[in-house]
């Protein structure tokens, strides 16, 4: 193998190789920046550019805007609350409150930290255990599905004890949006009122584009304040500090790398849910959960670490079996049909270099991307200092743009204005958007887990616990339970004496 | 006042020159759109990005055929969008069978009547391999027929081209079976398959072979093509001939009232790209089949299906 990865390596750092990774970079980094588009998008765009590419280099490229999106993400997601992917989504929780004190560099300086060591950390792991990868990718199956999206839903619906009640309902509110559309179980329209859009269900990427950005925009406006709430605190030169703070938080990087590498690895998952999820672990193993949200830089390093090892993760499945771990995969594979491979199950031992190739040029552009960033961060962060009159239109603008540019579909626009407008709503009226973003993210797979695991278990319940993944899960869910509700009888038992 | 009407006649004339010059002038004239049903990525996709370079040369006219995605509702956006399309020879689309027909079939409006498309031409049929874990019980598929337990199948959701195809197999030939459906797509059940979660499934020869050929799991049936292997049932030798029509077909249409000679150009150019030793190469290269027929065969074969699959209305409308 390390025959084959010097070789590969030998491949990538060639004048004319680099140049396309540093292309794939830079284009990736300007894609993950405009809210909507992400790296599927910039991947299908690139994709007949590459037909009278060599191989190499088409992998090159691709490697480079993969590796690089999470970082152009992040960017938006501190300075404007705008998740330029749909992952980055969890780090506008603690990264855009950092921005509104006056240290956005300090978040951004963090991020570029977190987001290398994770790729790093991935594809250590990956190589690692490659050779297990068969195994590894058939241990999840819908009752693992089913686990690992409620585990999802209770960890991080619940961890907001604050607001408990308000909480249930805005959860139960995202399950339901997220039930509309065509059920792929029974074969029954939901919630579609005859409509073709709402066949396909509720889009997430333009659901959390509303939320965020959109949401944070309103208000904005209707304040007429900059991002920093008070301009002469902004210092533009945390950067250092964030970088140190997030070695300091090394257990923070690497709970987010695991959780990153993992979930990655679960086909169909995908890094939404691998952010969120290093989100609230990270929190909820704090001694103060409830002060994240505030800006607590832990709140920043952990979904961005967990954001780029999860790349890493989605080869396992994309490389043991053709089947693609992520919608960036999906395209990517579709790249190397264009070169007349064939994805499947012996691509890894008929393609080995290119393969090789890809895992080097990944995370080649992580660091890459981070020191971008890094140089870039000082000016960046003056964004927070501009009036909310002259960037809430532009950021609209781009976001509602963005929304379209997904799959044209003018029906994404509005559903892109409708949650800006609920989400102003549900801030202003002090309701939690986390639970709904996260039933939207999870709600699918929850239910169609629990349906397959029915229909495979003959409507016998045992099968939640017949396999030591399944078992492992089901402890981790009586785990946090346990941990969110003795707490709180405790509490109430104290003030009842 | 004579020569005011003379002179509107030759306006007239001018006008009518103008307007139908286009069909005179070497079409085309600028970029083609290429309706493709699906995201960027899938089978489907590859297959076309793959080709249109290679169309391009053999429509000649130095324009580009740009390759557009419009995903949604199972494939029907994209049918709906190429039907509705202007029939100017500038769109045209990808239409998978039967998963857009069978919507024709059950539902009061989709917008769109595949009997009405101007069709260009089949790229190619995708068929069917019956598959079983590598480990399984069923070795051969006599044993299947047999099995006095129900088979589990895994299946994308009801009326899909893969639930539909896996349920007309069963009930024509009296299998005992079960589904689960709900799979995001042909990987997926395959997966599936692999893991133990079902005991067969009907997949696309495209999607299968890879984990045919490294052993993940086993071919007992084909169904849509000739096996080659006596151990592989197919359906001659199963006795049902008809089941040979069920299998995905690719095929290119625009839309209705299409000019003739535009239908010509397109007809010869998707023949001679396809036979194309390029295009032959990458097709050898990943495994893709192709089995090109002009637009007349397309026409009949749209045909033939919609009669076929009208015998199967009762599990249709489930």
């Amino acid at each position: 193998m390390l025959e084959v990865l010097l070789g590969a390596t030998a491949d990538i750092f060639t004048l004319r190789t680099m140049l396309f990774l540093q292309l794939g970079v830079f284009a990736g980094l300007i894609v993950g920046v405009i809210p909507g588009l992400g790296g599927t998008t910039a991947l299908a765009i690139l994709m007949p550019l590459t037909f009278g590419m060599e191989p190499i280099d088409a992998f090159a490229m691709a490697g480079g805007i993969m590796g690089s999106v999470g970082a152009g993400g992040a960017i938006t997601a501190i300075l404007i609350n705008a998740p330029g992917t749909a992952p980055n989504a969890a780090t506008c929780l603690d990264g855009y409150p950092m921005a509104r004190q006056g240290r956005a560099a300090e978040a951004l300086g963090a991020t570029s930290t977190a987001s290398p060591l994770g790729g790093l950390f991935g594809m250590v792991t990956l190589l690692m255990v490659l050779p297990f990868a068969k195994e590894l990718v058939l241990m999840f199956r819908p009752p693992e599905f089913f686990l690992l999206a409620v585990f999802g839903l209770i960890t991080i619906g619940l961890s907001d004890s604050s607001n408990m009640v308000r909480g249930l309902i805005t959860s139960f509110a995202g399950l339901m949006l997220a039930f509309v559309g065509y059920d792929s179980v029974s074969g029954g329209d939901r919630f579609t009122f005859g409509s073709d859009y709402l066949w396909d269900g509720i889009p997430l990427v333009p659901s959390l584009i509303g939320l965020f950005a959109l949401t944070e925009m309103i208000r904005l406006s209707i304040s007429g304040n900059s991002v920093a709430a008070d301009t002469d605190s902004v210092h533009l030169d945390g950067i250092m500090r964030g970088v140190w703070a997030t070695f300091r938080h090394w257990r923070v990087v690497l709970r987010g790398s695991i959780i990153g590498t993992i979930i990655g690895a679960v086909p169909g998952a995908g890094g939404t849910i691998a952010t969120f999820i290093s989100y609230s672990s990270t929190k909820n193993a704090d001694p103060h959960p409830e002060t994240f949200g505030t800006g607590r830089i832990e709140g920043v390093i952990a979904p961005e670490a967990a954001n780029n090892a999860k790349d890493s993760g989605a080869l396992l499945p994309t490389l043991a079996f053709g089947i693609p771990g992520s919608s960036e995969m999906a395209v990517f594979l579709g790249i190397l049909v264009l070169h007349g491979m064939q994805p499947g199950p012996t691509m890894l031992l008929e393609h080995e270099r290119e393969i090789y190739g890809l895992i080097i040029a990944l995370t080649l552009s992580a660091i890459f991307s981070a020191v971008l960033a890094l140089v870039l961060i000082r000016w960046l962060a003056l964004i927070t200092l501009v009036k909310g009159q002259i960037l809430a239109p532009i950021v609209i603008m781009t976001s509602l743009v963005g929304a379209y540019a997904i799959d044209s579909r003018p029906g994404d626009v509005m559903v892109t204005a409708l949650m800006g407008v609920v989400g102003y709503l549900m801030v202003r009226f002090h309701y939690p958007r986390l639970p709904l973003v996260i039933a939207l993210v999870l709600g699918e797979t929850a239910e169609r887990g629990y349906m397959q695991s029915m229909m495979i278990g003959h409507g016998n319940w045992k099968i939640f616990v017949s396999s030591p993944v399944s078992i492992i899960m089901v402890m981790l869910i009586v785990f946090s339970l346990l941990w969110w509700l003795v707490p709180m009888v405790q509490k109430k038992m104290s003030k009842g004496i | 006042m004579y020569k005011i009407r003379f002179l509107q006649r030759v306006a007239g004339l001018l006008l009518l020159a103008i307007s139908t010059s286009p069909v005179f002038a070497a079409f085309p004239e600028h970029d083609i759109k290429i309706i493709i049903p699906f995201s960027p990525g899938g089978g489907f996709d590859s297959y076309i990005r793959a080709l249109t370079p290679i169309l391009e040369k053999y429509l000649g006219g130095n324009i580009n055929v740009l390759p557009i995605n419009t995903p949604g509702a199972g494939g029907r956006r994209g049918a709906l969008e190429t039907f509705k399309a202007k029939p100017d020879g500038y769109t045209i689309g990808v239409f998978n069978m039967p998963g857009v027909l069978i919507p024709q079939l059950t539902e009061d409006s989709v917008g769109y009547d595949l009997e009405k498309i101007t069709w260009l031409a089949t790229l190619g049929n995708d068929p069917y391999a019956f598959v079983v874990n590598k480990d399984s019980e069923l070795k051969t598929f006599a044993q299947v027929i047999a099995s006095k337990q129900p088979v589990l199948f895994g299946a994308t959701g009801p009326s899909s081209t893969s639930y539909v195809a896996t349920k007309i197999m069963n009930e024509t030939l009296g299998i005992p079976y079960e589904m689960v459906t709900g799979y995001t797509g042909s990987s997926e059940y395959t997966m599936g398959v692999m893991r133990g979660d079902v005991n067969a499934a009907l997949v696309s020869m495209s999607t299968a072979r890879p984990y045919i050929k490294s052993g993940d799991v086993k071919a007992l049936a084909m169904i849509g093509v000739k096996s080659t292997d006596p151990a592989i049932a197919d359906a001659d030798s199963l006795g049902k001939p008809d089941l040979g029509k069920l299998n995905v077909v690719r095929m290119i249409g625009a839309p209705p009232g299409l000019p003739d000679d535009i239908k010509a150009i397109y007809e010869k150019a998707f023949q001679s790209a396809m036979a194309d030793p390029e295009f032959t190469k990458w097709l050898e290269s990943t495994g893709n089949d192709s089995a090109p027929a002009d637009g007349k065969t397309t026409s009949a074969t749209v045909a033939g299906l919609i009669t076929f699959y009208k015998n199967f209305m009762s599990i249709l409308k489930e």
